[in-house]
């Protein structure tokens, strides 16, 4: 049953791919099929035109079993011998310092702007509010 | 074609099992299960193309995927709003840092050009980096292993860079997971708290519209330089 609910749930979603896959023949942008979807499926959303709950579980197992649909094209990197040569090694070090460099620069930023606005807000009184948002953060059903 | 994908969903949840019990990087699904698969495939003559093409519709499901991430989104809009700014001036830094220091460093390791387009949109979502690679003249099934390379070291070295920069915010872990590790950065995410794995989708999506900007403008402009 509950499987049931989801297979369909994920071929409504599909839907929203192929609406994007329309959209993205229509307006000229370099912009991929699966983008256009989501904007189509969000805004559907938005405007109650499809419920939160014809959706969710299916999106949730998407998420949740994202690295599955990654496996294949993991196999497929016996395709490529320079990956597996001496070039690889040099590959994997410089996406492995890339990424170091990526997340640090990303986390700092991102750190040192709410550290700024968490300072400020202790004067405007809008600790409450972020409390409010905090819950309702921690309602969200992932799994 | 369905014994194909019988067999790896079941190496992908031996791999998950096996990685959730022994928390070592080189136990990580995304490593462990390919390996098993490799092995398998060779074991009974049936060529990678052959793998490939019969599970096909597995990496197809990467659409699907891209497109359900309406859901947190939609679900977190007050968050959304309230951090957008935030969310834009990190994830932008993270885009222009991933873009010139993998440049930078594919130019002092002499890769070739069909290397360094196709390594350009490394960080971000499969389903993306394939069009951006299509679209500044890369072989998207080379960019697709970069991808998950990307994703596998940075789910390895992702808690540490948070560790030693001893960042404190949820937010903040999550932005740096999902700008450096797409999917399987918001897939570690997910071990440390909802609010985390909620940031780090939002740092994927907006680190992949991000990149589809910069793929129009600033990439091309960097590979006609040499």
């Amino acid at each position: 049953m509950k499987f049931g609910v989801i297979i369909l749930q994920v071929l409504l979603i599909h839907l929203f791919l192929f609406l994007g896959a329309a959209a993205k023949a229509i307006i000229p942008l370099p912009i991929p099929a699966s983008m256009f979807g989501l904007a189509i499926l969000f805004l559907a959303i938005c405007l109650k035109m499809v419920k939160l709950e014809w959706v969710e579980k299916g999106a949730n197992w998407l998420m949740a079993e994202l690295l599955l649909f990654f496996i294949p094209s993991a196999v497929g990197i016996v395709n490529y011998d320079e990956i597996l040569s001496f070039q690889g090694a040099e590959i994997v070090f410089l996406i492995g310092i890339s990424t170091i460099l990526v997340m640090g620069m990303t986390a700092w930023i991102a750190e040192k702007i709410i550290g700024k606005k968490r300072g400020g807000r202790h004067d405007d009184g809008n600790r409450n509010r972020r409390n409010v948002l905090d819950v309702s953060v921690g309602k969200t059903n992932w799994r | 074609m369905v014994t194909v994908t019988v067999v790896t969903y079941l190496m992908y949840r031996l791999a998950k099992r096996i990685g959730g019990k022994w928390n070592y990087p080189l136990f990580h699904p995304l490593l462990l299960a390919p390996i098993l698969l490799i092995g398998f495939i060779s074991v009974l003559h049936i060529t990678a193309d052959e793998y490939l093409d019969a599970s096909k519709w597995l990496t197809h499901m990467l659409g699907p995927a891209t497109v359900a991430f309406a859901v947190p989104i939609y679900k977190n809009l007050p968050v959304v709003k309230k951090y957008m700014s935030t969310i834009i001036i990190s994830i932008t830094s993270g885009t222009l840092v991933a873009i010139f220091s993998t440049f930078a460093l594919s130019k002092l390791f002499h890769l070739n050009v069909e290397f360094i387009t196709s390594i350009m949109p490394r960080s971000i979502t499969t389903p993306i980096a394939i069009e951006v690679s299509k679209e500044i003249g890369g072989l998207p099934a080379l960019t697709t292993v970069f991808v998950i390379i990307t994703g596998v070291i940075g789910g390895v070295v992702g808690p540490s860079v948070i560790k030693w920069l001893s960042i404190q915010t949820p937010i903040a872990k999550g932005l740096a997971l999902g700008m450096g590790a797409h999917g399987c950065g918001t897939n570690k995410a997910l071990e440390y708290g909802e609010k985390e794995a909620t940031f780090s989708s939002l740092g994927m999506i907006f680190a992949a519209w991000i990149t589809l900007l910069w793929g129009a403008l600033l990439i091309p402009a960097l590979i006609n330089i040499h």
